[in-house]
């Protein structure tokens, strides 16, 4: 009896103790250490680290900072690109075969030597393993049998990669500055490999790369540690370490990152940068990111199909009102399907809330009445907030908006069946090049239901033959200025005449303790960079 | 018998007043039912806290009678650019304004007639279906009484709200259908109470008497045994209303139930969950609104209690 109460007092004990312990221990967290690096971030979305099939936002911020590719984005001029693993390379006349020529002496973070073979490794794995960004590289004509053909080390410093038609050379090589593309390590990926797979599974928590930074640890939707490469050639990371932990709430975020117990806050909403903005201890940086915020017109409804109604709407939306309250600090107004910083993005906001022109183009078009239209809207913020805005200024000029809301399945699904009036989402680019946003917003190969290419244009219904011709005419454009003018064009008419009114381009923001020096988010996901960051 | 109470004897008291309407010999059939309603009042009287009940939902059909005059602006077109998250108290805006810049005053004086709308259709659609299923199941019994009250069990085993959820799930998000499922979800209980008080009267003498006289069963349910089950039903119902309005709150709230821009009080909260930590008015206004008019049904529905039970009433 008396035993038995002892124990149980050992235990309460024990129990007191421990909550104690745990209760001092964010305490014991608070004030990083000088050299390393703590960010807050929601990485719950990372479901593989294996840059032959993750296609996440913080998957491939994690792939930017600890592979390298044959060439980089340049992040001081994202229409280029900087020579990565390659130290040059040259285009054939005919503009189907790309020459690399690989640094010399380069090690991955394991020691083994980097060699052309690796590349060609890279580009078959990719191909052969054929998850979701293969897309990235089979669009150049590579397949699983041509592939060891097409991408080949010809000798330990050269690789030749042969495309199937005279692409743009700015396209081919913003392609291969995308996370698929990764240089990844051959000799190590073959120790591990089980049953053909490349050694996928076992890359999917580990790492075979040679960026600035080694992943040295991930457990799902807790914590992932980077810690400085130090075989990397070029400039070496500037604190040892590296460390995402996973937050996902804001308000949580904002206390952790007040107190000290992290450096750099990643998803912290608008109500909550307003109230860190007074702190001296922090400050934020933001970044225009590729995701453009837009609602389309489905051209199957007879009214919208109208293009004085296309215009109409256009100038029915208070874009200047939206900007400076509804996505604050989280994006910025911007009116064309190219995200700002991309090769041949315009940078032209026209269209601005104006009641009178749009009664004039509604009258034009027979409906000076107004008509009634609903709009599919998913349940999530910013775009419940802009839809009512929206329904708002729609009805100044006697448009009916009926907001239909849903979760993001059932809208997309509607969307996608092309059964919507109005549709309001976002559209991010897979890749960093202008083709990857042309080819939804500017081309319609095939307007019939039954379609194989479904486009946003083809999900509007809105059958484009010219504009479709000239978007594959700018893939095949082999100057980049000239390409990037195409691109120009094809933007100005999207954006007179096309049934999708933009409204705003996603800004990424970090809230950054003052002693963190040199923290910059970069203008794709995968170029925030770590490794120039240090701290004081 | 001379409807007109004038015409009566001249012993009678003046007509109306206090005496008349408590005399224990009512020479007409009017004069026993005012004098009924008046002893029921004053038993309700008795009670201040139903008064205030009483008071609160006069209050709300004012306010829903009026929303016109009565909000300042407009409940649903917003000054988004110049009047977004201003605090209560701002010049022209007594309560604040939401996200869209819209006046949080106006919007809960229109949202008043919302739940008025809902409260009152949902006590239209589900207390006769109640009252008719439990007084047919109670008075005729055998296999009638038992699969009307297995249905009634299979909508009684789900959670009100769980199976509202899934109703508007089906037909899809909108106020109208939020009135539907909340009345499909609601009359069970009061089939329930309607079948027990039958039962205590159904063999009752003057039932028999009616039966004897030749009345077919309809009449009989219609015209003697509803009137009798009338009074418990309806301080059911008025306790009721309180979940009802809760119910529309949380269907608004979950996004299935009126639709944006309708200035629905549980959407109204929704809304401003987001931003309850820097500017809690948003979420707290309508939130304060919904108790307020919970309260006053709750108490109302204590006080018809009080003073319709039969029980008490039989004194």
């Amino acid at each position: 009896m008396i035993h038995a109460f002892k124990g149980r007092i050992r235990l309460l004990t024990t129990g007191v103790a421990l909550a104690v312990m745990m209760a001092a221990a964010p305490q014991a967290l608070a004030a990083t250490p000088k050299d390393t690096l703590v960010l807050a971030w929601a990485i719950d979305d990372i479901i593989t680290l294996d840059p032959g099939e993750a296609f996440e936002i913080s998957a491939g911020e994690i792939m930017g900072n600890a592979y390298d590719n044959l060439v980089n984005l340049d992040i001081n001029d994202t229409s280029k690109v900087t020579p990565g693993v390659a130290a040059s390379w040259t285009v054939s006349d005919d503009a189907l075969t790309y020459t690399f020529k690989i640094k010399p002496d380069l090690k991955f973070a394991s020691g083994n030597p980097i060699t052309a073979a690796d590349v060609a490794y890279t580009f078959e794995r990719a191909v052969k393993l054929d998850k979701s960004p293969a897309f990235i590289l089979t669009q150049f004509g590579l397949t699983k049998d041509n592939v060891t053909e097409k991408a080949k080390a010809t000798d330990d410093s050269t690789f030749v990669l042969t495309v199937d038609k005279a692409y743009a050379p700015s396209f081919v090589l913003n392609c291969l500055t995308a996370n698929v593309a990764s240089i990844v390590d051959k000799a190590l990926l073959e120790e591990h490999v089980a049953d053909g797979d490349f050694g996928n599974g076992w890359l999917k928590t580990n790492y075979a790369g040679s960026g600035p930074f080694k992943m040295m640890q991930w457990r799902a939707n807790e914590i992932l540690v980077l810690e400085r490469n130090d075989n990397y050639y070029g400039e070496k990371a500037k604190v040892k370490r590296a460390i995402y932990r996973h937050m996902k709430e804001s308000s949580g975020q904002r206390l952790a990152l007040e107190a000290g117990d992290i450096d750099v806050a990643r998803n912290l909403e608008p109500g909550d940068l307003d109230a860190i903005a007074k702190n001296k201890e922090i400050i934020t940086d933001a970044a225009p990111k590729g995701t453009v915020y837009y609602f389309s017109l489905n051209q199957k409804n007879a009214n919208l199909a109208k293009p004085e109604v296309r215009e109409a709407l256009k100038y029915l939306v208070d874009y200047d009102a939206i900007g400076a309250t509804l996505i604050k600090g989280i994006g910025e107004i911007h009116q064309t399907f190219l995200p700002k910083g991309m090769l041949g993005s315009l940078d032209e906001n026209p269209y601005r809330l104006d009641v009178a022109k749009a009664k004039e183009l509604l009258a034009k078009a027979g409906l000076a009445d107004g008509f009634d239209v609903t709009m599919d809207v998913r349940n999530t913020q910013p775009v419940t907030g802009i839809a009512e805005s929206v329904q708002q200024t729609f009805a100044q000029a006697g448009v009916k908006l009926s907001i239909i809301p849903g979760d993001g399945k059932q809208t997309l699904t509607k969307y996608r069946a092309r059964n919507h009036d109005i549709y309001i989402g976002q559209w991010g680019t897979d890749y960093w090049d202008p083709h990857s946003n042309a080819d939804t917003f500017a081309a319609n190969p095939n307007n019939a239901d039954d379609a194989a290419a479904k486009p946003l244009s083809w999900r509007n219904a809105w059958d484009i033959p010219e504009l479709t011709k000239e978007t594959a005419a700018a893939l095949l454009e082999r100057d980049a200025a000239k390409r990037g003018a195409m691109y120009e064009d094809l933007q100005k008419k999207v954006l007179e005449t096309g049934p999708f009114v933009i409204v705003f381009q996603q800004t990424e923001v970090a809230a950054v303790r003052a002693e963190v020096k040199g923290y910059k988010l970069g203008p794709s996901f995968d170029t925030n960079l770590l490794s120039p960051v240090s701290k004081e | 018998m001379s409807p007109n109470p004038t015409g009566a004897a001249q012993a009678q008291p003046r007509p109306y007043s206090r005496e008349w309407l408590l005399s224990d010999r009512p020479v007409s059939r009017r004069q026993a039912r005012l004098g009924r309603a008046y002893i029921v009042w004053r038993r309700f009287a008795e009670n201040r806290l139903a008064l205030v009940g009483l008071a609160i939902i006069i209050l709300l059909l004012l306010v829903a009678a009026f929303a016109d005059v009565l909000s300042p602006h407009d409940p649903v077109v917003g000054d988004l650019r110049n009047a977004r998250l201003l605090p209560p108290g701002s010049e022209g805006y007594l309560l604040g304004t939401d996200d869209q810049g819209r006046d949080i005053l106006s919007r809960l004086v229109y949202g008043s007639r919302l739940t008025l709308l809902v409260v009152v259709l949902v006590a239209i659609i589900a207390a006769p279906i109640g009252l008719i299923v439990g007084t047919v199941s109670g008075y005729i019994g055998g296999w009638a009484d038992a699969v009307l009250m297995r249905i009634t069990d299979i909508f009684l085993a789900f959670p009100k709200l769980v199976l509202a959820l899934a109703l508007v799930a089906a037909l899809g998000p909108g106020i109208e259908n939020a009135i539907l499922a909340i009345a499909v979800t609601s009359w069970p209980p009061y089939a329930r109470i309607a079948r027990a008080e039958t039962m205590t009267f159904r063999n009752s003498e003057f039932i028999a008497a009616v039966k004897l006289m030749g009345a077919s069963p309809l009449r009989i349910i219609l015209r003697h045994v509803m009137p009798l089950c009338v009074s418990s039903l309806i301080v059911r119902v008025t306790l009721d209303m309180a979940g009802i309005i809760l119910t529309a709150a949380g269907l608004g709230f979950l996004g299935l139930g009126a639709q944006p821009p309708l200035p629905e009080w549980g959407a109204m909260i929704a809304s401003g969950r987001r931003f309850i930590l820097d500017q809690w008015w948003v979420a707290a206004m309508p939130g304060f609104a919904i108790l307020v008019v919970s309260l006053g049904f709750n108490l109302l529905g204590d006080g018809l209690r009080d003073a319709l039970d039969p029980k008490e009433a039989g004194q």
